[in-house]
């Protein structure tokens, strides 16, 4: 179904190939996982499938990409719209129309489908991704899941037998994500729709991939072959199948099923051991920095946050939860001073920070926002570093050591809307950081990093509690809760509905536990390096 | 199709665009056509009456207080220059400005003078006459959905209409971006009020905006966009060929509406020829896009009745202008105007859609297929 | 590692039906905007006979943008122009939102002269005209003078890219210059046709039908300084403040995005050399 052969691409303006000599092939009805760094070519292998490279943004394509038979090179993006329907990250990016039903007609319009065709087309798909009743809605009003499957629905009308995504769940909490995911899978396995998906969040996705392509950048060739082969040998894999390799399982498992069915033998070893003492709490906690009273939030006539008591120490890293809209981003604004609350008071060091002036929030409160574009004005990294310098009347050069020292290796003259996730997230993390304030608040800040900027920053913000800052993440991602997090606090509708140590929250939790210790239960362990240090404390008991 | 109609026919919808201006053109025509304040006045308030009557209740069917506003401002300008900048013309003098010579480089007009209470009345009957038109407008801007609007132009304009489509759904967006960016600098240190604020934050809006628009139309091309059968080379001929005539049936009545000499073949007719011709340009470039419409606003019963109301009403007026002297007044001297009957008959007719045009969809009947685009 | 952005691109490319069309809209321009100076002593245009032949340039004036912007997206206009229209209309009109076309301020010109400049003269006669559209429906302002505006504005977008090549401060100088002088052309022109609605009839700055052309210019002078002349000063200049302000700023956002969507990037395909160690 889809077939490279030989396939380098070269940008127009780039010196190096961004992919060199790809060769595979995807037969038809399998869902094919595309793995690899930000940066390492996977999105332009996506764009080719269809052609967008090269046709929509230039260069040079040698060798040959075939769909269904149809040659990119003979075939523009345009009249492959019935063979390749391509779905991007943001969904409301790529909306034409206002309404959810004209979305859905929008491809088969451009095709010049019968009228009654579009009418039945578009009821089926209604029905297909469970749209139905959304049908009138504005797009505008969706959520980030409904949305991203009106853009699935949108291309699907067209009656592709491809479908390619490019990170489709990265915006999206783990209900959405699940429910996205699902409906691929449907299509996949009841429809024989053939399935192309670039994904960071390797652990959702891993269990349904029949096939994996590793593009590891830098010109090296691509890695083929079934996720039990691929994950076997690659550095980069989700903490199921690190587990799996840690305890020797084969074949690897990849879903959390598979890994339980394997596990006994190592929980029944790992059994007598006290998990206690792997929390962080070792670190003692210093003064108070933050406190929020009786917090009552609202937009409008929308209460965001009830009556919300809480209190952040210096040194600890606290992983805020719960579903979009629970109340998470809101509670990060008033903790910033960005929104005033209807009542209740908010203290951080002291003072009430909707009171203080910019100048003054910056030094006790600093929140990286959910898109850290809005953070940055300026053309280069250069300008912004030294801007950052002026306005927080620091010496100049500050930022760019911290810059160096939370990504290293970005390049000074490059625009900051040409940096990738990891690099752009680093610069507005780096300029948020130059003043230091004691309370530091991240909004979302994994989406779009793969596992390697993941674990960075998870390094950074270890350093930083040990440093002294109280840090505060709003996040999805589990995984990274359980590898940083001492405190996790879980809201709901605006209101608190869990916060404790990050062992007794998500543990037991079917939402929010890491996928080790979903494999281990009833054993409180959260990360694969837990269950080395455990291994090795019960080998060493077991000798004493 | 024909179950489709049937299903639209009785509940509620929103009528197609093109009739409501058909309408609202064909009365705004009659306006123009008279002087008459109370006929003026009445066509407002049938414009009122059926906004009023068949508007939805969004956001976009509030214009028509606006219109009217408008409409009383032009009524006050109108009135004000007559009395700086009138011509003296003897009638019965109110009261006086002092007069005042402009200089030479100003062109030397002089303004002042007496105020005259004929001149005042004309004044006003035309700036009343403006008042209706601007009316009319408003009424066809508050019944219809912009969108639907859109959706509505000829296939041959359809690449324009896509970009105002992308228009209005970027807009919002970019007013809600503009507020996040000028927040997020009290995130860097520097303040969020004043001019400041809002110019720095325009820029990284902007940027956004443009890398929105290039991810947008990589989906469009990737869903179909701009694929364009083969259009015969006669198609096109036949277009171009209906182009250069209209042109030059424009520029011969435009000729003939200038020089009076011209015979009148080449005023009216010449321009409505020109007209035509472009239209059926427009129409058959039309019909060389591969493109199909989903489910557009049918054109039925009501559609016809509406844009039918609005006609005869014209027709009134022509009538009466032909058979009297009512629709202009005489403000020299002045006199009460004369309210002829057949044009007040057509102007009731002219308000009849208020009862027989389909009630607009509310929110809570969402479950009809033409929903009220919000 | 940054590429110099291309100075200018043909987004929207004018064949010779497009250039027919333009000249002739600019014919019938100058008539339907300047009628009043040529019309003669009972001639169907002296609105004193009460007829409505001035109102059929509000009909004429939309078909025959209509007619051009149909010609121009004729095979011109692919998803990259559609979108970055559609985006940079939206951004036009939400400029225009805070003022609200009050006393004629434009800040519109904004974004369009620049855009014009950079992305060639086809692309800014349809933005210059769909801006001001879009700006017209999202503010529920449809009015008879629509179509006027519009056509000023695509006007005011088309010579824009017809500007000579420059850069740096010579281009942004000579952006200023020219948004000022179009500021005020545009304050004339709409007042052009603003004339004969507001001073029909009997003033002393009503146009005379059949007087000679220096005379109806001379009222029509008087009109102009008394009304719209003192808001289209600071118009101009402000318009030129901002371009020398911004001008840069907003030139680079709009180059750089002509380079990322690859306008007139080479698109190459070639037979992979064949690698016997191929996999």
């Amino acid at each position: 179904m889809i077939r490279f052969e030989h396939v380098t691409i070269t940008y127009p303006e780039a010196t190096t190939p961004t992919l060199v000599d790809v060769s595979f092939e995807v037969p038809e009805g399998e869902l094919c996982l595309v793995v690899g760094v930000t940066g390492s070519g996977k999105s332009t292998l996506l764009r080719a499938v269809n052609g967008l490279v090269p046709r929509f943004s230039g260069g040079i394509l040698a060798g040959s990409v075939v769909i269904d038979g149809r040659t990119t090179s003979d075939v523009a993006p345009r009249d492959l719209a019935d063979v390749v329907g391509v779905v991007g990250q943001d969904p409301a990016a790529g909306f034409v129309t206002d309404f959810v039903e004209d979305e859905l007609a929008y491809a088969m319009e451009n095709l010049g489908v019968a009228p009654d065709v579009m009418r039945r087309r578009v009821e089926d798909i209604l029905d297909l991704l469970g749209l139905h009743e959304l049908r009138h809605r504005p797009l505008a009003s969706l959520s980030g899941g409904q949305q991203q499957r009106v853009a699935i629905g949108s291309v699907l009308t067209a009656g592709p037998r491809v479908l390619v995504l490019d990170e489709p769940t990265s915006a999206l909490d783990p209900a959405a994500a699940e429910e996205v995911l699902a409906a691929l899978t449907r299509l996949v396995h009841d429809l024989g729709i053939t399935v192309l998906i670039a994904e960071h969040r390797l652990e959702r996705v891993v269990q349904y991939a029949d096939r994996i392509v590793m593009v590891p950048g830098d010109g090296r060739p691509i890695v083929v072959g079934t996720p039990a082969e691929v994950f076997g040998g690659s550095v980069v894999a989700p903490p199921v199948v690190e587990l799996g390799r840690l305890a020797g399982w084969s074949p690897l498992p990849l879903s959390v099923r598979d890994a339980r069915r394997v596990a006994g033998p190592l929980r029944d070893q790992l059994a007598s051991i006290d998990t206690e003492v792997f929390s962080r709490k070792a670190r003692s906690l210093g003064d108070v920095v933050a406190t929020t009273d009786g917090l009552q939030a609202s937009y409008g006539p929308i209460t965001a946050l009830r009556g919300v008591d809480l209190e952040f120490r210096a040194g600890e890293v606290v992983a805020l939860m719960g579903r979009n809209g629970a109340g998470k981003s809101t509670l990060l604004n008033h903790l910033v001073g960005l929104r005033e609350p209807v009542s209740g008071v908010v203290q951080v060091m002291g003072s009430v920070p909707h009171r203080l002036s910019a100048r003054d929030v910056v030094r006790v409160a600093g929140l990286v926002p959910q898109d850290s574009g809005v953070l940055l004005y300026h053309d280069t990294v250069a300008a912004e570093c030294n801007a950052s310098d002026r306005d927080a009347g620091l010496l100049h050069g500050t930022t760019r050591i911290v810059l160096d020292r939370v990504v290293p290796g970005v390049d000074a003259s490059t625009h900051p809307r040409d940096l990738s996730e990891g690099q752009r997230l680093g610069l507005a993390l780096s300029i948020v950081l130059a003043s230091e304030p004691p309370l530091l608040l991240l909004d979302e800040p994994t989406r779009g990093l793969d596992y390697g900027a993941k674990q960075r920053l998870v390094e950074v913000l270890a350093q930083l509690a040990a440093d002294g800052h109280a840090v505060v993440i709003a996040t999805h991602d589990v995984e990274v809760v359980a590898a940083v997090a001492d405190r996790c606090i879980v809201l709901a509708e605006g209101e608190v509905v869990a916060d404790g140590p990050a062992r007794d929250v998500v543990v037991h939790s079917p939402v929010f536990a890491p996928q080790v210790a979903k494999v281990l239960a009833p054993l409180a362990l959260l990360t694969v390096n837990e269950v080395q240090l455990a291994l090795a404390a019960a080998s060493d008991s077991s000798y004493s | 199709m024909g179950s489709d109609a049937q299903v639209t026919m009785t509940g509620p919808r929103l009528l197609h665009p093109g009739a409501w201006w058909l309408w609202a053109v064909a009365l705004s025509a009659c306006a123009l056509r008279t002087t008459n304040p109370v006929l003026l006045c009445l066509i407002i308030a049938v414009s009122g009456w059926v906004v009023v009557s068949r508007r939805a209740d969004v956001p976009w069917s509030r214009s028509f207080a606006s219109f009217l506003r408008l409409g009383m401002i032009v009524i006050a300008v109108r009135i004000v220059f007559q009395i700086f900048f009138g011509v003296r013309i003897p009638g019965t003098t109110l009261f006086t400005i002092p007069e005042v010579t402009l200089p030479d480089w100003a062109a030397g007009v002089s303004l002042g003078g007496p105020v005259t209470l004929e001149s005042l009345m004309a004044a006003f009957y035309q700036g009343l006459r403006l008042a209706a038109v601007l009316a009319c407008f408003g009424a066809a801007t508050s019944l219809c959905s912009p969108y639907r609007m859109l959706r509505a132009l000829p296939t041959v304009l359809y690449e324009a209409g896509v970009a105002v489509t992308i228009a209005f759904t970027f807009a919002p967006q970019a007013i809600v971006a503009s507020r996040q960016v000028r927040e997020a600098r009290r995130l860097r240190g520097r303040s969020d009020r004043g001019v400041r604020a809002w110019s720095a934050s325009a820029m990284p809006v902007l940027e956004g905006a443009l890398d929105r628009a290039v991810a947008l139309a990589a989906s469009m091309d990737s869903r179909g966009y701009g694929r364009r059968g083969s259009s015969s080379v006669t198609v096109r001929r036949r277009s171009v060929g209906l182009v250069l005539l209209g042109l030059l049936a424009i520029a011969v009545g435009s000729y003939g509406l200038l020089d009076p000499s011209a015979p009148a073949l080449f005023r009216i007719p010449a321009l409505g020829l020109g007209a035509a011709a472009l239209i059926g340009a427009l129409v058959a470039g039309g019909k060389s896009t591969t493109r199909t419409r989903y489910r557009p606003d049918p054109w039925i019963g009501p559609e016809w009745m509406v844009s039918l109301a609005g006609v005869v009403a014209f027709g009134s007026f022509v009538l009466v202008g032909r058979m009297s002297d009512a629709l202009s007044p005489s403000t020299n001297p002045l006199e009460v105007p004369v309210v002829p009957f057949v044009a007040v008959i057509g102007l009731l007719v002219a308000a009849l859609p208020a009862w027989f045009a389909p009630h607009p969809p509310t929110l809570a009947s969402a479950s009809s297929p033409m929903v009220v685009a919000a | 590692m940054t590429v110099a952005s291309p100075s200018r691109v043909d987004a929207v490319r004018l064949g010779l039906t497009s250039w027919v069309l333009l000249i002739a809209a600019f014919a019938l321009g100058i008539v339907a905007f300047g009628w009043p100076l040529f019309a003669s002593a009972s001639s169907s245009l002296d609105s004193s006979h009460s007829s409505d032949a001035p109102w059929i340039f509000v009909i004429l004036i939309p078909l025959l943008i209509g007619v051009i912007l149909a010609e121009l997206a004729d095979g011109s206009l692919d998803a990259k122009s559609v979108a970055l229209l559609g985006v940079l209309a939206a951004s036009g009109a939400v400029l225009r939102l805070p003022s609200g076309g009050v006393a004629g301020f434009e800040p519109v010109f904004f974004l369009l002269i620049p855009a014009g400049r950079v992305f060639g003269r086809g692309f800014g006669f349809v933005l210059g005209a769909l801006t001001l559209f879009v700006s017209a429906l999202i503010t529920g302002g449809v009015g008879p003078w629509l179509p006027f505006q519009m056509f000023g504005a695509a006007w005011i977008g088309f010579f824009a890219g017809c500007l000579p090549p420059a850069r740096g401060k010579i281009e942004i100088a000579m952006l200023a210059t020219y948004a000022a002088l179009s500021a005020l052309a545009y304050g004339l022109v709409m007042n052009l046709w603003f004339w004969p609605f507001v001073s029909a009839g009997d003033t002393t700055v009503s146009y005379v039908a059949g007087d000679s052309l220096v005379e109806n210019l001379r009222r029509f002078w008087g009109f102009h300084i008394t009304t719209s002349f003192g808001f289209d000063i600071p118009r101009a200049v402000f318009s030129a403040i901002f371009i020398v302000v911004a001008g840069r700023p907003v030139l680079g956002a709009l180059r750089r995005v002509a380079r990322r969507a690859a306008f007139e990037a080479p698109v190459v395909f070639v037979d992979s050399p064949v690698s016997a160690t191929s996999n």
